[in-house]
């Protein structure tokens, strides 16, 4: 299983990938496109399974953290989602990383 | 200044709903799709006849949003592929964005709107896929329509609107609580009274009305409680704006019914990114073709 994150354009799909439904979304043998890619995140398929797998195993999600973000540009987005979940308790497990989520986001988008 | 108006919801609602109504065609629609002997030639015939709209619900339909690898050409396709409650719904989305125009800028700026409303539907929407529910158009439409009663307070009370919205803006705080406060009502409330009076099905008017207080609805509590997550999820990404400036109280007891875990926000967030912008276009009728 290849986290969907880690799929490349020209991968070949080895088996059938299906919603949570179940209904097929695409079949085994399909080359995998860019399009397909935000297909299956529409649909919430996590991870599929492709032909020769020499690619990472681990379905553990890459942080979209680009390597060098700018400390400063950190700490202002992190400042700045305080105050905006001033509300909000910051220890809730969802609260906690949507502000994690959110705070690298707006940094990466800064830079 | 403390004048305590005689305000209810009702009052709210009871010509802003007459004046602001639904376009005729909404109702030529429904009344098609309840009428047993309609086939899906004379569904997607009503629709047809307004253009603007036929392009959108098929921008709409060929947006990743669906993931439906056939082009969507016609809206008869549209019928048969994506279902008739399915059309109907987004159609319903569409009009409501065409009823409330000429609001003065310095209440709302109708773009920011609509833009919060949109990133709200969309959350609700691949929260709902997340869920395994199905009909996935009516979490998309409720999140379009949660926020309309402000729309509605803006026509109708925009002094005390405006009052509200600085209040919130010089002591930080949340604008819904004040609305209660000042009004004992919230615009949650007005939107869902607005709703059933266009008469729209309770599935969507009943969530709406409950976005903010999940103690009010029995009959949709996994609507209400998906709604409520969509809205804070679009207020942290800080997607177009409403009025309210903070991100809104989790009810945490909304969090544990929804039984999400917290590992899959960075897909969620991921995926109301990569649709947003051009969902955005196919419900602005933006002149890109939609790919």
């Amino acid at each position: 299983m290849v986290h969907i994150d880690n799929l490349t354009p020209g991968m070949v799909l080895s088996r059938n990938v299906c919603d949570r439904s179940g209904r097929m979304l695409l079949p085994a043998g399909a080359e995998l496109t860019e399009k397909h890619f935000s297909i299956f995140r529409m649909w919430g398929v996590l991870e599929v399974e492709v032909a020769g797998e020499a690619v990472v195993e681990d379905a553990e999600a890459p942080a979209p953290l680009s390597p060098e973000i700018d400390p400063e540009l950190l700490a202002e987005a992190r400042a700045e989602m305080e105050r905006l979940f001033i509300y909000n308790d910051p220890e809730h497990p969802a609260i906690k990383e949507l502000m994690r989520i959110c705070t690298e986001r707006r940094a990466n988008r800064a830079a | 200044m403390l004048r305590k108006p005689q305000l209810s919801v009702e009052h709210m609602v009871e010509d802003v709903s007459t004046i602001h109504s639904l376009p005729l065609f909404y109702s030529q629609l429904s009344e098609a799709i309840d009428h047993p002997r309609s086939s899906i030639g004379d569904i997607a015939k009503i629709i047809a006849e307004d253009q603007g709209l036929t392009a959108r619900i098929l921008k709409l339909a060929n947006s990743p949003l669906f993931g439906y690898f056939s082009k969507i050409d016609t809206i008869t396709q549209a019928v048969t592929i994506i279902g008739v409650l399915q059309v109907r719904d987004l159609a319903l989305a569409l009009s409501v964005m065409d009823v409330f125009k000429g609001i003065p800028e310095d209440l709302v700026n109708m773009e920011q709107f609509w833009k919060h409303s949109i990133a709200t539907g969309l959350a609700s929407r691949l929260l709902a896929t997340s869920q395994r529910e199905s009909n996935l158009e009516r979490f998309f439409v409720a999140g379009i329509l949660h926020d309309v009663g402000r729309l509605v307070m803006y026509v109708k009370i925009p002094e005390i609107c405006l009052e509200l919205l600085e209040q919130c803006r010089a002591t930080g705080s949340l604008l819904h609580r004040a609305e209660r406060e000042k009004l004992g009502f919230d615009h949650a409330e007005v939107g869902s009274a607005l709703l059933k009076r266009w008469k729209i099905p309770p599935r969507v008017a009943e969530p709406v009305g409950t976005h903010h207080d999940s103690s009010k609805g029995d009959q949709y509590p996994r609507e209400g409680a998906i709604l409520h997550f969509a809205d804070l999820i679009a207020h942290a990404l800080q997607i177009g704006n409403s009025g309210e400036v903070f991100v809104p109280e989790l009810d945490h007891g909304v969090w544990e019914r929804l039984q999400i875990s917290s590992f899959y926000l960075p897909t969620l967030v991921r995926q109301v990114d990569s649709t947003y912008e051009q969902t955005v276009s196919a419900l602005f009728g933006g002149e890109d073709a939609a790919r």
